[in-house]
């Protein structure tokens, strides 16, 4: 079995351990606990172990940590779709990346969805899709489009 | 120089206050050598010659050649672990030590300023919410405006088409009620006891009024509505606006056969500032009310003066009202259910904001059967003159001579013959345009105008006569009561502001005000 490293990047408190944590354990919590240098978890999909790292988020005090893009196959960029801010946010994450470990496939989870608040400019949706990115608008809460979007990045990177 | 041994000894020391753990891979991933503390860590099952990619997660696409720091690494043991990458050309060494204080410190600063940070975003996203209320509640109040002031012109619109008919109504029934008397002294013997004429005119009369006040009511509770009364305080002599309304209800109070008695206790010719148009309306109001809830007994009327202050109290020996009613009998529109009285439901809302306008307060107080009264206080700060105030009889009736400008030909007649009955010389013209040319032709004591006029209104010929520099003094004789009509008027330099219907009396009055 193939073994792949990804990793979770975006703002913080965007829902990078929910997500995961839903996809690799199918659990949810509304309690926001920040995390702190990086979690590492493991999931497969068909022929393919993938290795997570959800890797802590960017905040006002701290950059993203690029070390631990080091050996990334693959990212899922997560922004918080009722957050504006963390949604532009991913271009300058996605620099981040590129400077580090060049371009890798990538999908987008513009999560909460489930949130009433939730709302997405067309425009930085016609700039993700320009990149190539497969978007999805992904709710941990609910699970909507989690897996699918996991696929989607292990088919990106076996391709 | 320290010696080897000893050298080796600190770094076992060092490794070991640490809680240093370590394991060596070669360039092809394979382990070639581990400490025996990796199972604090979770990495317990790591054997010499296993592949180091099928043991330990965070070395899935590692590079050996490159030197790494991965700080604050979750270890499968929970514990955190900062893990270092230390190339060598043979070997991979991986050092790893425990972070878990530096992970508790961290947790702790960083969950802290996450959660400010949401805190400001939250606040920030409320602020928002609150401006973008704020302005939806900014443009609905001046949707809310507008469909006043839409309201407001729609009452004026219909008060002015109703008073201009009702002007005609109550004129002509009064000359028809005068020739009949004059008829009647002349010709007793001929007219039968039984010709009704004289009550079906009072009817008429009756009706007519009656149809005026439920107009004047319907446009001062609009304009209540949209704030557009002013009080105008003027210089009043109190005591003569209480034997005024003393005078006028005085008839109705005869008819029911009710006792109105009146206890006013100012000083004589004492002079106040107060809104005397307006307190009168508000006395007429609660005294009407009084007389006409009241069907035994008596209404009285008690007036004082203290400190400035103008205390009014009427109290009614009439029906009364029940507890429940007290509540409502304040609201627009709201009328008795069972008392039989014909009304608007208005005069008391309207009193009672025009009181409060005045700077008082209606307090009513009231029980089933056993009568109401009503009182209230207002500033009436006192001023001393020396001069006595005009009345009536200053002024000089005869000989006048004045220019009436009135489009209506049924008003402009009935002006005419109630003047003319006076011995007042009366030049009638149909619009502003002729107006001003009356005035060059010939010279006159004053001019009534009507506002509305078609060629020329009666605003065009006020800044025409002002602009030709004629003083000729200008009394405005319109059916409009909106303030701001009058105002306009005024500021065009009218010198009286007379509202449709008008009585011969208050004609004289006002010329004799402003020609003297």
């Amino acid at each position: 079995m193939q073994k792949k490293k990804i990793c979770m990047v975006g703002d913080f408190s965007v829902g990078k351990t929910s997500l995961t944590q839903k996809f690799v354990n199918n659990v949810f919590s509304d309690k926001y606990l920040t995390t702190i240098g990086v979690k590492i978890d493991t999931a497969e999909i068909d022929e393919t172990k993938l290795i997570i790292w959800d890797v802590a988020g960017r905040d006002s005090l701290s950059p993203i940590n690029a070390s631990y893009l080091v050996g990334a196959t693959g990212v899922v960029l997560v922004c918080d779709g009722a957050r504006s801010s963390t949604v532009s946010d991913l271009l300058d994450i996605w620099k981040t990346v590129t400077d580090r470990i060049g371009e890798v496939p990538a999908v987008v989870a513009l999560n909460k969805a489930d949130l009433p608040e939730w709302n997405i400019d067309v425009s930085m949706y016609t700039a993700f899709e320009q990149r190539g990115w497969d978007v999805f608008a992904t709710s941990a809460k609910e699970g909507d489009n989690v897996n699918k979007m996991f696929e989607k990045l292990v088919e990106k990177l076996s391709s | 120089m320290v010696d080897l041994t000893v050298q080796q000894k600190i770094n076992e020391q060092l490794f070991e206050k640490l809680e240093l753990a370590y394991f060596c891979v070669d360039h092809s991933m394979i382990i070639k050598d581990i400490s025996d503390n990796l199972g604090d860590y979770g990495y317990g099952a790591l054997k010499v010659g296993d592949n180091i990619e099928d043991c330990v997660d965070f070395m899935v696409g590692m590079d050996t050649k490159i030197e790494l720091d991965l700080p604050l690494v979750a270890s499968p043991s929970g514990t955190p672990i900062s893990v270092s990458l230390l190339p060598s050309d043979n070997q991979l060494t991986v050092l790893i030590a425990n972070a878990s204080i530096q992970a508790d410190q961290r947790q702790l600063l960083q969950q802290k300023a996450n959660e400010n940070e949401l805190l400001v975003h939250q606040q920030k996203k409320l602020m928002a919410q609150l401006e973008q209320a704020s302005l939806e509640l900014e443009y609905k109040n001046k949707q809310l405006e507008e469909a006043s002031r839409l309201q407001t012109s729609f009452l004026s619109g219909v008060s002015h088409e109703f008073r201009t008919p009702l002007t005609s109504i109550i004129g002509y029934t009064n000359l028809v009620k005068q020739d009949l008397q004059k008829v009647s002294q002349e010709l007793v013997p001929r007219i039968s006891r039984s010709d009704n004429s004289p009550h079906y005119l009072r009817a008429v009369q009756r009706s007519s009024k009656h149809l005026l006040s439920l107009v004047e009511n319907l446009l001062d509770h609009g304009k209540l509505d949209s704030n557009e009364i002013v009080i105008r305080p003027k210089t009043t002599n109190i005591a003569e606006l209480f034997e005024d309304v003393e005078l006028l209800l005085q008839p109705l109070s005869n008819t029911k056969r009710i006792e109105l008695v009146t206890d006013i206790k100012l000083p004589d010719n004492a002079l106040a500032v107060l809104d005397d148009s307006r307190l009168r309306q508000c006395l007429i109001n609660l005294v009407g009310n009084a007389v006409k809830f009241t069907d035994v007994g008596s209404v009285t009327l008690t007036v004082s003066l203290s400190d400035d202050m103008l205390v009014v109290k009427v109290v009614d020996t009439g029906l009364g009202i029940s507890k429940a009613d007290l509540e409502k009998i304040r609201l627009p529109f709201w009328q008795g259910a069972d008392t039989g009285k014909a009304g608007t439901g208005l005069g008391l809302t309207i009193t009672e904001r025009l009181i409060e306008l005045m700077g008082g307060e209606l307090v009513i107080e009231s029980e089933l059967g056993r009568g109401t009264t009503v009182e209230f206080e207002l500033p009436a700060p006192l001023v001393y003159r020396d001069e006595p105030a005009n009345s009536l009889d200053d002024i000089p009736v005869q000989p006048l001579k004045i220019l009436l400008a009135e489009d209506d030909s049924d008003i402009a007649d009935l002006v005419c013959l109630m003047l003319g009955e006076r011995g007042i010389d009366v030049q009638c013209v149909e619009n502003g345009a002729l107006a001003i040319e009356a005035v060059v032709q010939g010279t006159f004591d004053l001019i009534l105008m009507d506002i509305h006029m078609p060629i020329m209104s009666g605003y065009d010929a006020l800044a025409e006569l002002r602009a030709r520099g004629d003083n000729t003094p200008v009394v405005v004789m319109s059916a409009s009561a909106v303030d701001a009509d009058k105002a306009k008027a005024i500021d065009l330099g009218c010198r009286g502001y007379l509202v449709k219907p008008v009585d011969v009396d208050d004609i004289i009055g006002m010329a004799g005000q402003v020609i003297s």
